[in-house]
């Protein structure tokens, strides 16, 4: 659009149904200091009233239409998703276009939003393995990357609607917003529809924050449950370097499926825990493998031990075997994921926020394809595993290193 | 979309439907047996069976398993419940026939003594990690008070000591018992030639022995008993509700699914607007659960624990609203149409469609096409649902709550 706001669409064949995101400049790495969970409460505030309706009129409107709603808090944007049978898409994007630019925001919904979020973060103290991810992410990524998508109470306690309503007017720019769509739709009619509504709005681009340096480290939270839930990260190349497929085949080999590495050695071969895994993880500025056990305090400095030898032993060798099934692992699973609208509508706005253009799966298949086990050897030789950020939550510390 | 079928001489029925635009396939082997189906000093065998698969068979290690399903980038997994077990893979097209035939091998396991072993430990791990997620936790106390010496009652996991004390060898009776042809089926969903997935599953499982099999059904109303109980780490309160519902093979299983969704659903719903809405609670669902010849419905509500009185006042409100006055008309076409939705958005996949298309047919012996599903919900009226909550009495339940030792 002639404002920067950008509108994405991908056609699928064969399907009755249609997913859509806003992605809205408001992730939680974009909130002022001390405003950890403001983007959660304006995020739940927004849908509480928009335009000629309030808060009971706009929920059964987005349910009359059948939509299923999504909303998620990232480091870099919030998301608000939709689902429904593609006849209803009109409508519905007629509701969410209100939400976003003329939110009600009145005192009296604000009080209930803070409250849910607030109820929402101390329900996290009974979920621990939810809770190491998040711990994790803090210590890993530099300040204000990895604050928690889902608050911090001293925050949310001062936070007033005076001040949600600021943040909202100073983040909610338009120019900013990439709208994404995927599944059965006719993409001239949704361009004219949101030209129309989002269109008058001008904004300027906002300048992209200062990061502090982070420093790997252990951190134990005690927490007198059955398991100890093991976490831990370190760096890997980004989305956007020229090394991430490199990045993606290593944690593949490492852990993309069950005749992988982690699963058989933590596992299969010694019986140390049920839920093992490492996966990556990109923002746009940093990227890390994020690795999570589950597993009793007996069993806990045993399968730490085995994780870091594995991590540690990629560099030395992988068997094109190994290469050959983390390919068609990878292969299939973007092929696969392909089918469900959702997926691809969330796909597309990531790509173009992280490159600025969409991805055909083709050279996702190409590129996945040109990797070998020489160029993942060189990219961990060149970036070996050094440092570690380790978070435990449990009735047992362990020593790392 | 094209369905299809046909049953070899030994019992086993194959399923399937053919939908040429999907880019994958999915096959899965369903198992009429779970937890239900499990002798009290057995419990827990059935899902530590499922594990047991991966295992391998005479031919195969478990780490040739795993590498024959990686080799062909197969989504694969299984999972156990109450009633069934079930072990799926969502593939492309081309590696549909191979993946089928590695299925078709392995339920015929190997069951070896050390694999056993080792396997131990994990299951052991999969409880202890279930016990640190109170919502299954409180889940899994509630069903067992609900059902009290109904099969129904017992545990998945199974407990440490059942699990401590279960050998291979009881586990071998189990499996031979219960993985006869005559009480599995195997569906197949997305681009797929029938007649090679035929040909390939026969050549396997057309040898395997019929044996009589049988599970008692008998429908149950539930306890309708109430207990807490306290753990001294948890810091919220989380509830669990357990309502009478109706069978997987009840034509008023429709009307039921739209019942919970009007109570419970995340959004717009009964409990929503009353409990989520004014941040009271901050979950608060419900859920319909069809079973085989029963059915129940259940929900979870998790609060602080200075709001438990207030919440579980509101909740019995609703139900006692319900009871009396009933379901209005428009919170009936909201519900509609947000399952409809549901229908459309996962039949996406072959895979959303496999689970569908394999229980239809485990419970009711029919296949139910999506129009038919469409037609079905679209056809129960407000009289309908509201005959459905006089005959299940909604205003009474089991309830059990956990929470930390200091709550009132």
């Amino acid at each position: 659009m002639p404002n920067g706001m950008v509108l994405l669409g991908e056609p699928m064949a064969g399907v009755e149904s249609v997913a859509f995101d806003f992605m809205l400049p408001m992730g939680a790495a974009r909130m002022p200091t001390g405003c950890c969970g403001a983007s959660n409460v304006l995020s739940e505030w927004m849908f509480r009233g928009a335009g000629a309706r309030d808060s009971r009129q706009l929920g059964d409107a987005l349910d009359g239409l059948g939509v299923q709603r999504s909303t998620s808090i990232g480091s870099s944007h919030v998301y608000l998703g939709g689902a429904l049978e593609s006849s209803n898409l009109s409508e519905a994007l007629a509701v969410y276009s209100d939400v976003i630019l003329n939110p009600r925001l009145t005192a009296e919904q604000f009080d209930m939003a803070r409250q849910l979020i607030v109820e929402e973060l101390k329900s996290l103290d009974d979920e621990p393995r939810q809770r190491v991810t998040l711990e994790l992410r803090k210590r890993f990524y530099p300040d204000p990357l990895g604050r928690s998508t889902m608050g911090e109470l001293e925050d949310l306690d001062r936070l007033t609607a005076r001040r949600g309503r600021e943040i909202a007017k100073n983040h909610l720019n338009v120019p900013e917003v990439v709208f994404s769509v995927a599944g059965k739709y006719d993409f001239e009619a949704i361009c004219r529809q949101l030209e129309g509504v989002f269109g008058p709005h001008a904004g300027k681009r906002s300048r992209r924050r200062k990061t502090a340096s982070q420093k790997a480290g252990y951190t134990h939270v005690p927490h007198d449950g059955a398991q100890v839930h093991i976490g831990l990260m370190t760096g890997t190349a980004r989305f956007v370097d020229e090394d991430y497929y490199s990045a993606r085949m290593a944690v593949s080999v490492l852990s993309g499926s069950m005749s992988s590495r982690l699963f058989t050695e933590v596992r299969e071969k010694r019986g140390l825990c049920y839920a093992i895994g490492a996966k990556y993880h990109s923002l746009k500025e940093a990227a890390g493998i994020l690795c999570y056990a589950g597993t009793t305090p007996d069993k806990a400095q045993e399968t730490l031990d085995v994780i870091l030898a594995e991590f540690g032993r990629l560099a030395e060798g992988i068997s094109d075997e190994e290469m050959a099934r983390a390919k068609i692992g990878l292969k299939a699973s973007v092929i696969l994921q392909s089918e469900s609208s959702a997926s691809r509508a969330g796909a597309i706005g990531g790509d173009y926020y992280m490159l600025g253009r969409v991805r055909p799966l083709e050279e996702i298949k190409g590129r996945i394809e040109a990797t070998s086990v020489d160029s993942v050897l060189g990219f961990l030789r060149s970036h070996p595993f050094q440092d570690y950020t380790v978070v435990t939550i449990g009735p047992r510390e362990v020593r790392v290193g | 979309m094209e369905f299809t079928h046909k049953t070899l001489a030994n019992g086993l029925v194959l399923i399937g439907e053919i939908n040429p635009p999907s880019k994958s396939a999915a096959v899965g082997y369903f198992v009429r047996t779970g937890a239900r189906d499990e002798a009290p000093q057995i419990n827990g065998v059935s899902h530590f069976l499922e594990h047991m698969l991966f295992k391998g068979n005479d031919r195969l290690s478990a780490f040739e398993v795993n590498e024959a399903f990686d080799s062909r980038g197969a989504q694969f997994n299984a999972f156990t419940s109450e009633e069934q077990t079930v072990f799926y893979a969502a593939v492309l097209p081309e590696y549909l026939i191979e993946i089928t035939e590695l299925w078709a091998e392995l339920m015929r396991p190997a069951l070896r003594d050390d694999d056993f072993d080792i396997e131990k430990n994990v299951i052991k791990e999969e409880i202890a990690m279930y016990q640190d997620t109170p919502m299954f936790d409180v889940m899994d106390r509630c069903r067992s008070l609900h059902f009290g010496t109904h099969p129904c009652g017992s545990s998945v996991l199974g407990s440490v000591e059942s699990i401590d004390a279960l050998t291979a060898e009881q586990m071998r009776g189990y499996f031979a018992r219960r993985y006869v042809p005559n009480n599995m089926i195997v569906a197949c969903t997305g681009t797929f030639d029938w007649d090679r997935f035929c040909a390939t599953v026969e050549a396997i499982s057309g040898r395997w022995q019929t044996a009589p099999v049988d599970r008692p059904l008998a429908h149950f109303d539930g306890t309708k008993a109430k207990t807490r109980a306290e753990k001294a780490n948890l810091k919220r309160e989380h509830i669990c509700l357990m309502h009478t519902g109706v069978s997987a093979q009840d034509p008023r299983r429709f009307a039921a699914s739209l019942l919970s969704m009007i109570v419970g659903d995340d959004y717009g719903s009964r409990f929503y607007w009353d409990l989520v809405d004014k941040a009271l609670a901050e979950e608060a669902s419900m859920h319909f659960s069809p079973m085989d010849g029963t059915g129940m419905f259940y929900s979870y509500l998790r609060c602080g624990t200075p709001n438990v009185g207030k919440v579980l006042g509101i909740v019995e409100g609703i139900f006692q609203d319900l009871a009396a006055n009933g379901i209005r008309e428009e919170e009936l076409v909201k519900a509609r149409n947000k399952v409809l939705s549901t229908l459309v958005l996962k039949n996406e996949l072959p895979m959303g469609r496999l689970v569908d298309l394999g229980f239809n047919w485990m419970y009711s012996g029919e296949y139910r096409s999506i129009e038919q599903d469409v037609e079905a919900v679209k056809a129960v009226h407000a009289a309908d649902v509201n005959r459905l909550i006089r005959e299940i009495d909604l205003g009474s339940c089991t309830r059990y709550s956990l929470g930390p030792a200091t709550a009132a």
